[in-house]
């Protein structure tokens, strides 16, 4: 899993299967892609209300349950403000 | 870092365990092993919609039906230190003893060359006789 | 391993994954490893309006196990010799 080497000590979003989007740093991963993230923080997305961050802390995911991990740019995600963002969450995946 | 050595340092420590079915576990990590199976001791397990509770004494959950775990913040600091201190001694010693993740290659270089030896030892010696 | 083989012969292409979430990601395909897990580069997403959640995003990792497909560029792979790849490994699979 060669590929998940360049996300370590990055500010990384991770997609997981049941939809939630989660933000935080990479500080490690497997050959299974289980992935530790610190500072961690979930994003719920909804059309109502603006982005809502929930403080997770340290939190250990296991690989089966990860869609997609993306490095964030960190200054074009800082300058978005969240609180303006209406969309829809992502939808969990199904087979 | 690796995933299993920030569960191996859990122990005693309280964490919060989600399954892939929603069910929610809270309690104190007893053991674990490889494949993310755990104990956890005085739990306090919810219901997916998290509107019924339930207090166990003990539980064991398979790793494979695990979403994630959610573990002190502290840990972090605690794990990448123990790993500097074997890093640390692994050097004093030359390499002989090397845990942590930075040593994942180094152990088993180490292991393959300890069982190599006497294993060469052992073929001379039987075409010696 | 053929798909596998396939996939690193398209390294640095373009190419659009879509996921079984629905979600649709065009980038540069970066890497591939045996699970088919895939870096792209310089991704967007399809329908960018509906689906702002990763607008900070540059680049990712996408786990082989939740692609649904891959649109190829089809003037980068050989068609002809995939078939004849496929038609001799299914063949060397039957003589094992």
């Amino acid at each position: 899993m060669s590929s998940l080497q360049g996300y370590v000590d990055r500010r990384v979003i991770l997609i997981l299967q049941d939809g939630r989007v989660i933000v935080g740093v990479m500080v490690g991963f497997d050959q299974k892609s289980n992935v530790v993230l610190s500072e961690s923080k979930e994003r719920v997305y909804s059309m109502d209300e603006g982005v809502e961050e929930i403080p997770l802390g340290l939190y250990l995911v296991k690989g089966d349950m990860i869609v997609l991990i993306g490095e964030l740019d960190d200054a074009v995600d800082q300058a978005v403000d969240l609180g303006t963002i209406h969309a829809e969450p992502i939808p969990p995946i199904r087979y | 870092m690796l995933p299993l050595s920030l569960l191996n340092a859990a122990q005693n420590k309280p964490m919060l365990v989600e399954l892939k079915n929603g069910e929610t576990f809270n309690g104190h990590l007893v053991n674990c092993d490889n494949f993310m199976n755990i104990t956890l001791r005085e739990v306090y397990q919810t219901n997916t919609e998290g509107d019924r509770f339930w207090k166990l004494k003990e539980c064991y959950i398979r790793g494979s039906t695990i979403k994630y775990l959610r573990v002190p913040d502290t840990l972090l600091d605690a794990v990448k230190e123990e790993q500097n201190r074997a890093r640390d001694a692994g050097r004093g010693a030359r390499g002989a003893f090397v845990s942590g993740n930075r040593g994942r290659g180094a152990p088993a270089r180490g292991g393959r060359g300890g069982r190599g030896g006497p294993m060469r030892g052992g073929r001379g010696r039987g075409r010696g006789a | 391993m053929l798909i596998f083989s396939v996939f690193k012969t398209l390294t640095d292409q373009q190419v659009t994954v879509e996921l079984k979430n629905d979600l649709s990601i065009t980038g540069v395909l970066k890497s591939v490893d045996q699970f088919l897990n895939i870096r792209l580069d310089n991704i967007k997403v399809l329908d960018e309006a509906r689906h702002p959640h990763m607008m900070a995003v540059k680049n990712c990792f996408i786990r082989g196990s939740v692609v649904r497909y891959v649109q190829l560029p089809s003037e980068h792979v050989d068609t002809q010799l995939l078939e004849d790849a496929t038609r001799r490994e299914s063949l060397a699979a039957v003589k094992r």
